[in-house]
This record gives C-alpha cells, structure tokens and sequence, in this order.
C-alpha cells in the first residue's frame, strides 16, 4: 500500500518535470530587468528572482536537471557495482582481492572530498559534477554486493548447488542474485536521495550545474544573498528538494518494508 | 578454525592492515598528483594567472624552468611526496606563501568542528536507535523514524540555510557568520549533525534490528532471559558493525563540512579549499585531498581491525 | 512470587488449551478449535506432519509475536495466559515453561563465552549461579570436560556440542513444564537417546510435565501418557496413548500406525 502511494507520488513529480515546458507558465530564462524580486503572485506563483526570472518555472525546470542526472547516475554505478560484488563476493580469490582493492582505493578517497576537487578542477558544469561523483558510487555497491553475497555463500542450498556441479554464473544469478537483490536495490532506492543530495550539494557550491541552468542547488544559492528581501527564491526549490528527496527516501523505506514481510 | 585470543594471528593481521594503509596512501598520492597533471592548463600559467601577472612567452618559459616543469613526472612526484611527507605542501600559486600553514590552521578548525558534530550526532543517534529498535512497531518507535527520516532527506546546505533564516534573521539568536566563537559554533554543528544523525540513526536502528532478530536473541527469551541482558548482547554483537558505519559516514562528514564551512565562512580546510578552487590555487586543493584523504584511509583501516577484534569469526 | 502464581504444583492441569484458534495473517487460521490438556507430570505428544500446526501450538503457548490468538484460551498451571502482554508471557519462560527448539544449537551468542550467557540466564531467574550445578547439568547432556566447555564461544564448538549446551541449559531452569519441537530430529542417535532419558529422568524424579511435538509416531507410543494426532491444524484423534495406537477411530492415525510397522 505504502509502496503505491509513494509511487504514485513520485509518478506525479516525474511528469511535472518531464511536462515542465507545459506546465510553466513563463520561460525560465527570460529575465527581466522590470519584475525583480516579485512576491508571489497570480503570474508567478512563486514570485521572481533576482533577475526577475520566473522561480516557479525555474523550480520545474530545474527538477528535470537534478532528477535525470540522478536517475543516470544510480543507475549506472548500481549496474557496474552490484555485478562486481557478486563476483567477488562469490569467487573470491585473486580476483576479488583485485577489485577489492580497486574498491578500496576509491573508497579512500571520502566520496564528496573527491567530487569537490574534482569537480573544482574540471571547472564545474553538471557532467563534471556527475563524473566526480560516481568514480565512487558504485564502490559502495559492490561492497554492499559483496558482503550479502560471502553472508550467504556458505548457505546450505549454495552447496547444494556447488555439490550438485552447478556453474558459477547459474548459482550467481539463480541463487545469489535473487537473494541480495532486495537490499542492493533498497540501497539503490536510498542513494537516489543520497546522490540527489550530493549532486545539488555540488551546485550549490558552484561546482555543479553552470548558471543559467535552473538546478536546485544553485538557485538556493543564489538566492541565499537576498534572503532576507526575496525569502520565497530560496523556500520553493529548498521545498522542491525536500520533498523529492523525501519522496524518494520514503519509495526506497516502503520497498524496504514490503521486501522484509 | 581461528581461536579466541590467538595474537599471532591479530599481529599479522594489525601489520598486513598496516603495509596495507602505507600502499593505499601512495596510490592516493599518486592519483592526486596525476589529477593534478593532468588538469586543464600548465601550472605556470595558472600560477601567473592567479596572480594577475601578465603572461609573455618569456615569462612563462622562465616560470617553467623554475618550477621545474621540465623534468618527468616520475621525478616531480616523487619530490612532492617527499616533500609532503617532511611537512611540505609546496608553495601556494596565489601569494607565493608556504601551503603547510594554511592547511594546519583550516585543519585544526575543520576537526573541531567535525569532532564536535560527530560527538553530538552519536550521543543524540545512539541510545535513540537502540531504544526505537526494542520499541519496534510502536508509536515511540514510529515518531523516532520520521524524525531520523526526516533529517536524512535534508540536504544540509539547505538545513544550514533554513537555520539561518528563522534563528538569525527572523529571531536574531545567533551570529550570522562564525567568527570561531563558541555561539557561533552552534548553528554548522547544527546543520552537520541534523542529517548524520538522521542517518546515523536509520543504519543504526537497522543494525540492532537484525541483531534482534538472530536464532540467539529468540533463543535467549525463550529462556526468560531479561531484556536488559538481551541489550548488552545486542550491543556487544553491534559492536563491529557501529564502528563500520560511523567509520563510513566521517566521509560524508568531510563532504558536509566543506559546504558548512563555506556557508558559515568557518575557516576550516572546507572554506580553504572553496577559495582555492575558485582562484585555482593547486597545490592546496592536492593538500586538502591528501589529508582528508589520509585521515580518512588510517580511520577505516582502523575500524577494519577492530572488528577483527570484536567479531572473531570474522 | 513466580511458585504461587503459575508453579503451585497442586494443581492439576499443568497445560489446557481450550477451542483454540489461531492465524499468523488475517484470513488464515494456522489452528482451528484445538483442545489439550496436559497433566501434571504427563507426557503429551502431539502427532502430526509438517505443516499440520503442531509447531505453532507451541508458539501459541510460548507467545511468538507473530502467531495471533483468535480464540479460544491457553492456561498454564490453570491461569489464562493467552491474552498476556508480551512482557508478562515473558516472565513464565525459563522456569515455568522451558523450551527446547526444533534446532537449539543457534540459541546462545554464538561470539560471546558460554560462562557469562548462562549466568545471565541464571540472574534473569533470581538464582545463583553454581558452577558444579551446571557442569552436573552438562554431563549429564554426556559433555565431558564441561569447563572447558563454559570457557569457549559457540561459535567455535560443533553443531552438535552447541545443541546439547543449550538444551542442558534450559533444563538447568528446572522448568516445571517443558515443550520441545522435534527434540531429537537434528541429533546424532546417540545425543537422541541421551535427551530421551534426561526427559524420562525430569519426568519421572522432577515430576516435569512434557508437551513433545514431533512426526514420530513411535516416538511417541515409547515416551508419551497420551498422544493428540494433527492434520491441517486440527485435532482428528487424541487419548491415552495405549488406547489411540490400540484402537485408533480416525483413518489418517491408522494410515499413521500402519507406516510405523510398515517400516
């Protein structure tokens, strides 16, 4: 039931920012020099910003930037992680000592001390923040992988399957994969709020999304300087991330709970 | 089969973990440095640019001989980690000033600020997740994990945000800009320890939780053993994995206190770095990673062991 | 305190369940209309397949969080306990009732020493902890050198050595009720025979009053005063063991007997 409805939500949220060209009502690029700072209003819902751009169409757009960009990310660093760890966590050996330490190596390096040097050096934009980020995404996932995988590697129907002749990619997948799936992909679930979180932490420091480009992060940033005079530039999309990361969150919590009934 | 209290093989453990963290710090140096060389642009010119010099053929040339940018990568590396490991982090691009310094000073500021968030969120994370864990289902329970919840899902660059517009402009309790004063301490450990502890508490409930529901938890109340004995097992048991978790979570820590320290012009290493980034200052970004790096690297090497020692069936 | 509410052995009914129904989600019923009763210082067996529920009348009477009494009553020593807190039912496991499980070789920490665990069993029951008491429980489970035994981590002793530490343990509560799950299905023969008469020791010494569950028929005609039959989480067939395997009325107990001589 949970599940539903935080689906349902989070269907919501990805078709207002995949329709954002719909529903906004201004562009979010057109500044003008006469509307400044405007409060709230029936035109701009969530008033303007400080070149007088519209915040709510901002906040739309913006969600497509951060929401795609996570999207890619998990997916990708789950893929390569999740399947490196079952094969280390399954044959051991030289091999996972190999990609272990490969792990070990980017896992060193605290992941967002990383992705701000990173970043900083390759002089910010969304694909340099995205880039920074996932050199050690997926390491987590492997390392997930891998400890699920060697915690039931000595169950009795793996030696079952071992004993029986079994090959190593069939026990892999029909065994092993199945079995730590739900907490891999829970943790999926959960690092789309992680790396949402990460990724308009990087914009917010100016590491990530380049203005113009609305981005969440960046458009709190901005609009800390007059928060005092212009309160709603930085309350909406602060809103906006809260409530896509909290969605998110509660999607990976209601999977969570229904995978351990 | 491993026996209980058997130093040897705790002693070759402890060294292999040691020649282990020696290799894992070369090669963070190693990629550090070649992150470095390979950057967009030559350090001359950067150097002279951040500077405000204006570039001639002639003067970049003669830059170049003295920086020694001519010699091979192999040679250069090798002085520069010498030269770390003596103390020596190079001279800054912008005002030709020794790094080492800079990095003490923001390093110093950075670990009190970090201690005391991290200190604040395991005091506030732990005995709470034991508890909601025990009250599993319960209302007590339930209030505990929307809160936890709640903290993880903020971002907190927007927690530090919000916090500074109700408490400093709406009710003017705190200074705005953290002038290293204790009050002024208050609202970055804030917003560091809101979401660590959120997620501090998730992972940890989740820990006791499994601990819960081991064959030796039921079997010890089938035997009417008391819940109080129950908690010091579950504890003990926990011991190796809390220590991976909070080992695994002073990265993000890390991540976290750049963002405070810049929002808060905390002069730690976080705003250090920020500055340096934004004058392109290289030698003390190199700096920043390798120490937060190393730090990093020794604390879960650490951890590593001693769940070695806590689990010996590991 | 314990002795006046549930251990007054003058009464006569160690165990009565009565029309009990259970489930462990909201439309299934796991046990439907059961009615036992187990005497003072009887052996009641419950016979039946996997799956017929015999397991979870022993839940029901252990209190298993997830089994939900429907209707129905549970007594023990003639005190209604079904409807207990999870706290209070608490309070009678160890020595009021003592439980051995299908598989007892996972119920201590299995990183932690045996010495301090069964201490803090014993402190959990107000009773001090007698080290020749508990070696005297241990040999009589055929484990030699008992304290070296104490000194060392589950996880570093046999399957078997652990299953026959824990079983002695619970028997060190001298629990005046005791319910076993198929006690001697994951042991060697030997261990078997061993939990057999330290059973048919505490029964007949201590006066223990047994409730055995298992899908040993012949088992269950050596050991038990009576004998109630399960399917499908009823009860097709109970009575004196003498007069259910002489003149058995159901079909499925004499498809059960006949498989017995059979064999």
């Amino acid at each position: 039931m949970q599940i539903y409805i935080a689906a349902a939500f989070v269907f919501l949220l990805l078709a207002a920012v995949i329709l954002a060209g719909k529903i906004a009502p201004n562009d979010p690029y057109r500044t003008n020099a006469t509307l400044i700072r405007l409060a709230p209003c029936r035109e701009y819902p969530f008033g303007t910003d400080n070149l007088g751009r519209c915040v709510f169409s901002r906040v739309l757009f913006g969600g497509r930037t951060t929401i795609a960009a996570t999207f890619f990310l998990v997916a990708i660093s789950f893929g390569i992680g999740t399947f490196i760890g079952i094969l280390c966590g399954f044959y051991g050996g030289i091999f996972e000592r190999i990609f272990m330490r490969i792990a070990d190596i980017f896992l060193s390096f605290p992941q967002m001390v990383v992705a701000i040097a990173v970043a900083g050096i390759l002089g910010g934009g969304m694909a340099g923040a995205m880039v920074a980020l996932g050199i050690t995404m997926w390491v987590a996932f492997a390392r997930l992988a891998r400890s699920h995988t060697i915690s039931i590697r000595n169950e009795p129907y793996i030696m079952t399957s071992i004993l029986a002749g079994k090959g190593g990619i069939y026990i892999m997948f029909r065994h092993i994969l199945p079995n730590i799936l739900a907490p891999v992909l829970t943790n999926a679930l959960t690092q789309i709020g992680t790396t949402m979180i990460g990724l308009s932490g990087l914009s917010f420091l100016g590491l990530g999304a380049i203005p113009p480009t609305a981005e969440w992060g960046s458009m709190i940033s901005e609009g800390r300087a007059y928060i005092q005079i212009a309160p709603w530039t930085v309350l909406f999309p602060a809103l906006a991330t809260i409530l896509t990361i909290t969605l998110f969150n509660y999607l990976g919590d209601a999977v969570m709970e229904y995978r351990n009934v | 089969m491993k026996q209980p209290g058997d130093t040897k093989f705790l002693i070759t453990t402890v060294f292999k973990k040691i020649a282990e963290t020696v290799l894992l710090l070369i090669i963070l140096s190693l990629l550090v440095f070649a992150l470095m060389y390979i950057a967009p642009g030559d350090p001359a010119e950067k150097r002279l640019t951040s500077q405000g010099t204006a570039i001639t053929k002639e003067v970049l040339e003669a830059e170049r001989a003295r920086l020694g940018l001519m010699r091979p990568f192999l040679v250069r590396y090798g002085e520069w980690l010498f030269g770390i490991i003596r103390g020596d982090f190079g001279i800054s691009f912008k005002d030709d000033m020794p790094v080492a310094p800079k990095l003490a000073a923001g390093l110093h500021k950075t670990l009190i600020l970090s201690t005391a968030s991290l200190i604040l969120s395991l005091l506030v994370s732990y005995p709470l997740a034991i508890w909601s864990a025990f009250r599993k289902g319960r209302v007590s329970d339930h209030i505990v994990r929307v809160l936890s919840f709640i903290g993880n899902s903020m971002p907190n660059f927007l927690i530090s945000v919000l916090l500074m517009y109700v408490l400093c402009i709406h009710f003017r309790l705190f200074p705005v800009i953290a002038d290293g004063s204790p009050t002024s301490l208050i609202l970055p450990v804030l917003s560091l320890s809101i979401p660590m502890s959120g997620r501090f508490i998730r992972q940890m409930r989740s820990e006791f939780i499994d601990q819960l529901n081991e064959d030796y938890v039921t079997g010890m109340r089938m035997r009417g053993v008391k819940e109080r004995y129950v908690a010091v097992n579950i504890i003990r048991n926990s011991l190796g994995h809390i220590l991976t978790i909070v080992g695994l979570q002073v990265g993000t820590l890390m991540g976290g206190s750049v963002v405070i320290e810049t929002i808060f012009r905390w002069p730690g290493l976080g705003k250090l770095v920020m500055d340096s980034i934004n004058s392109r200052d290289y030698p003390v970004i190199m700096g920043f990673v390798i120490i937060m790096g190393t730090i990093y690297i020794v604390l879960n090497q650490l951890t590593d062991v001693s769940y070695h020692v806590l689990d010996p069936r590991v | 305190m314990e002795d006046n509410q549930y251990g007054s052995k003058m009464n006569k009914h160690a165990l009565r369940i009565t029309d009990l129904t259970a489930g462990y989600g909201e439309d299934t019923a796991v046990l439907q209309g059961i009615s036992l009763s187990l005497e003072k210082g009887q052996i009641l067996c419950i016979v039946g397949e996997s799956g017929s529920g015999k397991t979870s009348v022993i839940r029901a009477i252990t209190g298993w969080e997830d089994l939900q009494v429907r209707e129905g009553s549970i007594e023990v020593w003639e005190n209604e306990i079904s409807r207990l807190s999870f706290k209070e039912r608490r309070k009678l496991l160890g020595r009021t009732i003592g439980y051995i499980p299908q598989n007892p070789a996972g119920s201590f920490n299995p990183i932690r020493k045996y010495e301090p665990q069964i201490r803090e069993m014993l402190a959990s029951h107000d009773t001090r902890y007698v080290r020749s008491e508990v070696e005297k429980a241990f040999a009589r489970m055929g484990l030699d050198s008992p304290g070296s035994l104490l000194g060392s981590r589950p996880y570093e002793l046999s399957g078997g050595m652990n299953q026959r530490v824990a079983i002695a343990a619970v028997m060190l509560l001298e629990p005046s009720i005791l319910l076993c799950d198929e006690p001697t299905s994951a042991l060697d023969v030997m261990t078997a025979n061993l939990v057999k008469d330290e059973f048919i020791r505490l029964n007949k010494e201590r006066g223990t009053s047994i409730l055995m569950v298992t899908h040993n028929l012949g088992l269950a005609n050596i050991m038990a005063d009576s004998i109630a039959i399960m399917k499908r989480g009823r009860i097709v067939e109970s009575g004196d063991t003498e007069k259910v395997m002489c003149n058995p009325t159901d079909d499925y107990t004499k498809r059960l007997i006949g498989d017995i001589f059979s064999l």
